[in-house]
């Protein structure tokens, strides 16, 4: 009887100790990150002019010619952005149309087209990867192919670049 | 009945309490990737890779109760702090056996589960930053704890 109890009694012993284990807590962590980048803005730098045409000879401004189109980016230092375009198929003047048939495009950190990367802007967003820069400077040029019988007149399109932080 | 009893004790030490069987894992940090000065962004708890995620393990039937430890700013570059807050459908958790459906929860309350159909809750977490118009630039971070305790 003496054993039972004694025995019993270190039972309930250690059934309490068990019972206090159950309630036990256990924790562990993540992180909440973010980076701040600095307003992404794009500035219409320069029209692209192709200046007088031939009725009939195709015209070409490259990149590195005086007549090409520019657009100036203000980024955050070391983001990646991706560029992209809205084109016209055609100059107008009225009623009449001015087909351009190719269009090319730099981008360069430094305000120059020397050196540019060259991308075509007819061909989806272009990345430009990592740039310890603040700043992107895009230039654009492009081909219009006039007909023999074009019409005589001014002719003008619209070009949109859109930056987005990549 | 001396001998029964010394066996009875021997298997009482022998079987590990329950609360040694719990576990919590962080499987994946809240990312809010590049946000931009003057602009909320916010994730979702069901995003595939950006929403933060806890892996609870428990055995079968054991029931838990959940409770984060939230920050109220994110520590940046010289001492720059990043507000960040949570809604009350920011938290989702999701037992992993067939059937369990997720439950969305407030976040800055405590939550009970229970483990019904298997031993694994994974809890997610979303979030939405408020960067002011002249945020300093540059990375931030906070600690974000999960702490669980059964009964």
């Amino acid at each position: 009887m003496r054993t039972t109890t004694v025995l019993s009694a270190i039972v309930a012993a250690g059934l309490t100790v068990g019972a206090a284990t159950v309630e036990a807590q256990t924790s562990a962590n993540i992180q909440a990150t973010a980076q701040v980048l600095s307003a992404l803005t794009v500035t219409a730098g320069k029209d692209l002019e192709f200046g007088n045409v031939t009725p009939g000879v195709n015209k070409t401004i490259a990149i590195t010619d005086a007549g090409a189109g520019r657009f100036d980016v203000n980024k955050a230092t070391g983001s990646d952005v991706a560029l992209s375009f809205t084109l016209p198929a055609n100059l107008t003047s009225g009623a009449n149309n001015l087909p351009i048939g190719t269009w090319s495009g730099g981008w360069n950190t430094a305000a120059t087209p020397a050196g540019a990367t060259g991308f075509d802007p007819a061909t989806g967003p272009t990345t430009t990867g990592s740039t310890a820069s603040g700043t992107l400077t895009v230039y654009v040029g492009a081909t219009v192919n006039p007909g023999a019988g074009q019409a005589a007149g001014a002719y003008t399109g619209t070009i949109t670049m859109s930056a987005v932080y990549f | 009945m001396r001998f029964q009893l010394l066996v009875m004790l021997s298997a009482l030490a022998a079987v590990p309490p329950a609360a040694a069987q719990l576990a919590v894992t962080p499987v994946r940090d809240l990312e809010f990737g590049s946000v931009i000065v003057g602009v909320p962004s916010s994730v979702a708890p069901s995003h595939p890779t950006r929403s933060g995620q806890f892996r609870i393990t428990a055995p079968r039937n054991t029931k838990v109760q959940v409770r984060l430890t939230l920050p109220g700013e994110l520590a940046g570059p010289a001492g720059a702090q990043l507000p960040i807050g949570f809604a009350s459908s920011d938290a989702i958790a999701v037992g992993d056996w067939p059937g369990s459906t997720p439950e969305s929860f407030n976040p800055q309350a405590t939550r009970n589960l229970q483990f019904a159909g298997g031993t694994i809750y994974n809890l997610f977490l979303g979030g939405t930053v408020t960067p002011a118009g002249n945020q300093r630039q540059g990375n931030y971070a906070a600690t974000i704890t999960l702490t669980i305790t059964n009964f």
